[in-house]
């Protein structure tokens, strides 16, 4: 599945259908280069899980935790030196648990990443205009068919 | 000798309060991991219930692994912030013990096998000779199928208890002969089981140091994730 998006909150919409269609033990990858929106699609999920609260990036905190219809682990590895560091958190725990993880940056951690995840790619396509964006989302396991279901 | 014991290591969140001949109270929750929600009301209703003093208390065992990081994380900081408040000491033991511990006097092989995750476990082998625990091997972190191939060979009963036999039950029964299952009122960690091999070790003198005492975050070796990878590589080449 494939996305253009041209401004901030159709990138938040798409997250926010994601989060309406989440199960339990689903694990979001978001990998694309700063500035592409990866933050802003994870607060869209959120929202779409019904958390009410305030989601920021947890580029310090590793990993911020939210309860709405479902868990939410939000992780961004961007500053994690080695995929030991992040295991030796814990990280196994919070993937394998029934939450929904989002993790930015997944493919500094490629290695610890199981293959059942959602894959969404978000890159600057800068010979359209400044603010396009191509979203891109792949998965194996069938689990993420409902997918097919967002619009923009 | 009263002693206050609690494990959070494992999906169980357990309390209890020994002296050297009994169990006086214990509380355990094996139901969803939310450790650090209940853990101090249950010391406190134990002590409620009890009617026992925190300053009646002599000694804290904590578990110290393996299991889940923050389960551990969370029974460690709870019982040295006891310890050093109360100014008593505390010793820590490792789930693995307990839980084979559970199947005190059991023949043959005992082998508490906690879920790692990624299909490994947290394991050591145990033999129960002369009225005491005897562990065997050390504690490791194996895949079950390279436990499986530990254990085929040894000619003699097997009895599993922990959290990963749910998980691979049926395998082991596939693979192995004259293998046992705890029961399902054994087949957790309880604090009181912990609590009395701390209290063994109470006796002897034997404590941890606050500062120094850290978990056992059971990990495999380097090595052996690097070679993973490297095969996982070539898989998808």
């Amino acid at each position: 599945m494939e996305f253009v998006v041209t401004t901030v909150d159709q990138t938040f919409k798409i997250g926010e259908q994601i989060g309406a269609l989440v199960n339990s033990g689903d694990i979001i990858c978001l990998i694309g280069d700063l500035g592409t929106g990866k933050t802003h699609l994870a607060k869209g999920i959120a929202k779409g899980l019904g958390i009410e609260d305030h989601v920021t990036s947890p580029t310090f905190t590793i990993v911020n935790e939210y309860t709405g219809r479902l868990k939410l682990y939000h992780f961004d590895v961007y500053r994690v030196n080695d995929p030991d560091e992040i295991e030796a958190i814990g990280f196994d725990e919070y993937i394998f648990s029934d939450a929904v993880s989002i993790i930015e940056w997944a493919n500094y951690i490629e290695e610890l990443i199981p293959p059942n995840n959602l894959t969404i790619t978000m890159e600057k396509v800068t010979k359209l205009g400044y603010n396009y964006r191509k979203i891109n989302m792949n998965y194996e396991d069938k689990r993420y068919d409902y997918i097919k279901e967002i619009k923009i | 000798m009263k002693i206050l014991s609690i494990d959070s290591a494992t999906a169980a969140a357990t309390c209890a309060i020994l002296n050297d001949d009994n169990v006086l109270g214990e509380i355990t929750f094996n139901y969803k991991k939310q450790h650090s929600l209940i853990l101090m009301p249950i010391i406190d209703e134990l002590f409620n219930n009890t009617g026992i003093n925190i300053s009646d208390i002599d000694a804290f065992v904590a578990s110290k692994g393996p299991g889940s990081f923050t389960g551990l994380r969370i029974g460690l900081s709870t019982i040295k912030g006891l310890s050093q408040g109360t100014g008593k000491p505390f010793v820590t033991v490792s789930t693995l013990d307990s839980l084979a511990n559970n199947l005190a006097y059991t023949d043959g092989i005992i082998c508490p096998i906690l879920d790692a995750l990624r299909d490994n476990v947290y394991t050591a082998l145990y033999t129960f000779d002369n009225y005491e625990l005897n562990r065997t091997s050390d504690y490791i972190n194996i895949s079950i199928d390279e436990l499986i191939n530990i254990l085929k060979n040894k000619n003699c009963n097997i009895s599993f208890v922990g959290d990963g036999v749910a998980k691979f039950k049926e395998k082991l029964i596939a693979n192995l002969p004259a293998v046992h299952f705890a029961p399902s009122h054994l087949n957790l960690a309880k604090a009181s089981s912990l609590g009395e091999l701390g209290l063994k070790l109470l006796s002897k003198g034997t404590y941890d140091d606050l500062y120094a005492s850290v978990p056992i975050y059971l990990r495999k070796p380097q090595a052996e994730r690097e070679y993973e990878q490297k095969m996982r590589l070539n898989k998808n080449e």
